[in-house]
């Protein structure tokens, strides 16, 4: 009567119990929103004095990643609530599947939350601060650092998350992991985004390189998350 | 099998015999290091002066770089905090392949040995940025993997201190560790690779000339020396501690 | 064949032993009861048997299938009642199980869902979420969600804790009824209650300091003796 499914057919309901789970409470997708509107208004408090003196385009880059991580963080951090409230995560790990499936399938929600509040957020981020100029004409280029990035914070911040669901105090602890960890994402991602807001002759120098670095980063810690997964789920 | 005495955890056997020895030895050869570094290895030329002047005996062209003697010290301690972060990746695979608390052990003391000598970067590092750049701190891509290297080490820390359970601790402990070692070259490659006119990369890729390559290889053995001797010596300390811990809960059945 | 069987089976981490030598075999079809004061690793030696943590030493086998070589043939044969409910509080009782009979692989879900649900008497409330439900309610659905691939062991894990009398009895009820539906399923129970758990088992395990105290099948034990045993054990672990 029992015979075990493919190891795509599990990914895909326990990923399709994270969508429905978000779409019924949208707790994730509200809270990261709001907060990335709050972030934006700081900003603006911010910037209010320098904002006509200081070329807001080139630090848009910067300002935006850091949006992105802190909005990042705060999703993160909710991500494995649910399964650690009612004992859920023990349910699944009872069930005879892959470990590295329910990372796989946690890491892919991660990745659709936070895209789905970047698509809401850099918009509206430029909106408030980059409409004083014209945009460049490479603009539509950020959107592989954004996608490159967000692949790369989800995966270790799942695997993350997945420590600091047990341990005290937990969004500090996963703040405190996460930041350092993923710096060199960082650093490239926003060197790559600042090259494509900017858009001079020479933003492909500067776009590239970084992006490609970027890749090879996601590629290395995903493949490390993924296999040292078993290790901390079991724990 | 209950009635077999528990093996209670015993500290290591040989390497506690030259544990002393060892420090002895690595604090000479870092004093001689040090003193090689001042008296026999030659000054480096720092940028050229407008005109040629005679200081002693020498005529001397160049801006003569006292600062630049820091660097038979942050270099030899870089390297012996990553060799550290190396053993602890090696007890991270050790402890989750077997499960056994001793490699726990050792994998936390290795880090702790690793965050004394990241520090010790820092701090030489630092010194010698606000010397030879004149500024206290710049993005410069070793200062920061260091500063990334560092705060890593520092939230292995507080994590260890925020779970109860001891083999969860030590699960997590080792895969940080192992994450950490991951990054670390990562985090250096990409601050490096990465061209910016805000970052330039400042570092003059200077060939060393043999005396200072025999300094700094005489300080490099004296400071991985005192870091085994300070590795035996705290490992020791937290085996003994842990031997205590075992004895009593003997003692309680 | 056994339902469950320990062979030294062991659970230490550095020289703390959570569960020490302890070996027993079950037969099909039985009860067990775990007893055991607070810390003498009942419930660990509980996840150990459902491959949830690792032994350090020793074997297990559950339904004949040994945990440690094939561990998720092993799991495909456990079910596990816990206080926890492991259902989420968002979603239905309905995609509850269906979401775990799908993990599973069982066959044709939904009529499988609808007949546990059938089963447990919450058919009615089946398109609610979990989180409407009262506690005894959702020990219920809990049931269900065990019981949805058919496993061949169920262990039980503190499972009255928070329930009403009325709500215990129900749930004697369905576990009665599970016993009845294969009669080669067995089941080990965790409790702290000691008159309940006497009363349901046909074998009884007392655990002191993750060592066996004592290990029969109920026929050869009387229940004041027992509960004068229980009650030494426990003086000793307090000690």
């Amino acid at each position: 009567m029992v015979q075990p499914p493919s190891t795509f057919a599990q990914y895909r309901v326990l990923l399709a119990k994270d969508l429905r789970q978000e779409f019924r409470t949208r707790e994730m997708l509200t809270s990261m929103g709001i907060y990335a509107l709050l972030v934006i208004i700081v900003y603006g408090a911010a910037l209010a004095l320098i904002a006509r003196d200081v070329d807001i385009v080139t630090m848009g880059g910067g300002l935006l990643w850091a949006l992105i991580v802190f909005t990042s963080l705060l999703g993160l951090g909710r991500s494995f609530a649910h399964e650690k409230e009612q004992g859920c995560m023990e349910g699944i790990l009872l069930v005879p599947l892959d470990r590295s499936v329910v990372f796989l399938a946690k890491a892919t929600a991660n990745i659709l939350f936070m895209l789905a509040v970047e698509i809401i957020a850099v918009p509206l981020f430029y909106f408030f601060f980059m409409t004083g100029q014209p945009a460049a004409a490479t603009l539509p280029a950020i959107v592989a650092p954004l996608i490159v990035g967000t692949i790369g914070m989800a995966g270790i911040g799942t695997m993350l998350s997945t420590i600091t669901m047990n341990t005290r105090a937990k969004d500090v602890m996963l703040a405190v992991l996460f930041i350092p960890l993923i710096y060199p994402l960082l650093y490239a991602c926003v060197t790559a985004t600042t090259a494509a807001i900017t858009g001079n002759e020479f933003w492909m120098d500067f776009y590239i390189m970084p992006l490609v670095l970027a890749c090879g980063y996601d590629v290395v810690m995903l493949l490390v998350c993924w296999v040292l997964y078993d290790f901390v789920v079991s724990a | 099998m209950s009635n077999k005495k528990v093996k209670a955890p015993e500290a290591g056997q040989w390497p506690d015999k030259v544990l002393i020895p060892a420090l002895i030895a690595g604090a000479a050869l870092t004093t001689i290091g040090f003193l090689m570094a001042f008296l026999w290895a030659a000054p480096v030329n720092g940028a050229q002066l407008s005109e040629p002047v005679l200081v002693g005996d020498v005529m001397v062209t160049h801006q003569q770089l006292l600062s630049q003697k820091i660097f038979y010290f942050h270099m030899p301690v870089a390297i012996v905090s990553f060799v550290a972060l190396v053993f602890v990746a090696y007890y991270a695979i050790r402890f989750l392949s077997t499960r056994n608390q001793r490699f726990d052990t050792c994998g936390r003391v290795a880090m702790e040995i690793t965050l004394l000598f990241v520090i010790f970067t820092m701090v030489t590092g630092d010194l010698w940025t606000r010397f030879e750049w004149g500024v206290w701190w710049t993005w410069d891509p070793r200062l920061t993997t260091y500063l990334i290297l560092m705060l890593i080490v520092i939230a292995y820390f507080v994590m260890r201190g925020a779970v109860d359970d001891p083999e969860r601790r030590a699960t997590y402990s080792a895969v940080i560790g192992i994450i950490a070692f991951i990054d670390a070259p990562i985090c250096m490659m990409i601050t490096r690779l990465i061209p910016s006119s805000i970052h330039p990369v400042v570092l003059r890729e200077g060939g060393m000339t043999p005396d200072m390559a025999a300094t700094v290889f005489i300080v490099m053995a004296g400071m991985l020396l005192v870091a085994f001797g300070l590795y035996r010596l705290r490992f020791r300390q937290a085996r003994l501690a842990e031997r205590v811990e075992a004895l009593k809960e003997q003692l309680e059945d | 064949m056994n339902a469950v069987e320990a062979r030294h089976l062991t659970k230490a981490f550095g020289t703390r032993k959570a569960v020490d030598d302890v070996s027993f075999a079950l037969p099909e079809g039985a009860f067990l009861s775990i007893f055991g004061p607070n810390g003498a690793g009942k419930t660990t030696l509980l996840r150990v048997l459902s491959t949830l943590a690792r032994p350090s030493s020793g074997e297990a086998s559950v339904a004949g299938i040994d945990l440690k070589e094939k561990p998720d043939e092993a799991r495909a044969a456990i079910g596990m009642i816990s206080h926890a409910p492991m259902l989420y509080p968002d979603l239905t009782a309905e995609e509850n199980l269906l979401f775990y009979a799908q993990l599973y692989g069982v066959e044709d879900p939904q009529a499988r869902v609808s007949e546990l649900l059938e089963a447990v008497g919450l058919s009615h409330r089946r398109l609610d979420p979990v989180r409407t439900f009262s506690r005894g309610m959702t020990q219920r659905v809990s049931i269900a969600r065990a019981l949805v691939h058919d496993p061949r062991v169920v262990f039980l894990d503190e499972p009255y804790s928070g329930l009403d009398p009325h709500a215990a009895d129900i749930f004697d009820q369905l576990i009665e009824s599970a016993r009845a539906d294969r009669e080669d399923r067995a089941f080990i129970m965790v409790s702290h209650d000691l008159a309940k758990g006497f009363s349901m088992c046909t074998h009884a395990l007392v655990l002191a300091r993750g060592r066996v105290v004592t290990y029969a099948p109920k026929e050869e034990l009387d229940f004041d003796e027992f509960s004068q045993l229980y009650r030494d054990t426990v003086g000793m672990g307090v000690a």
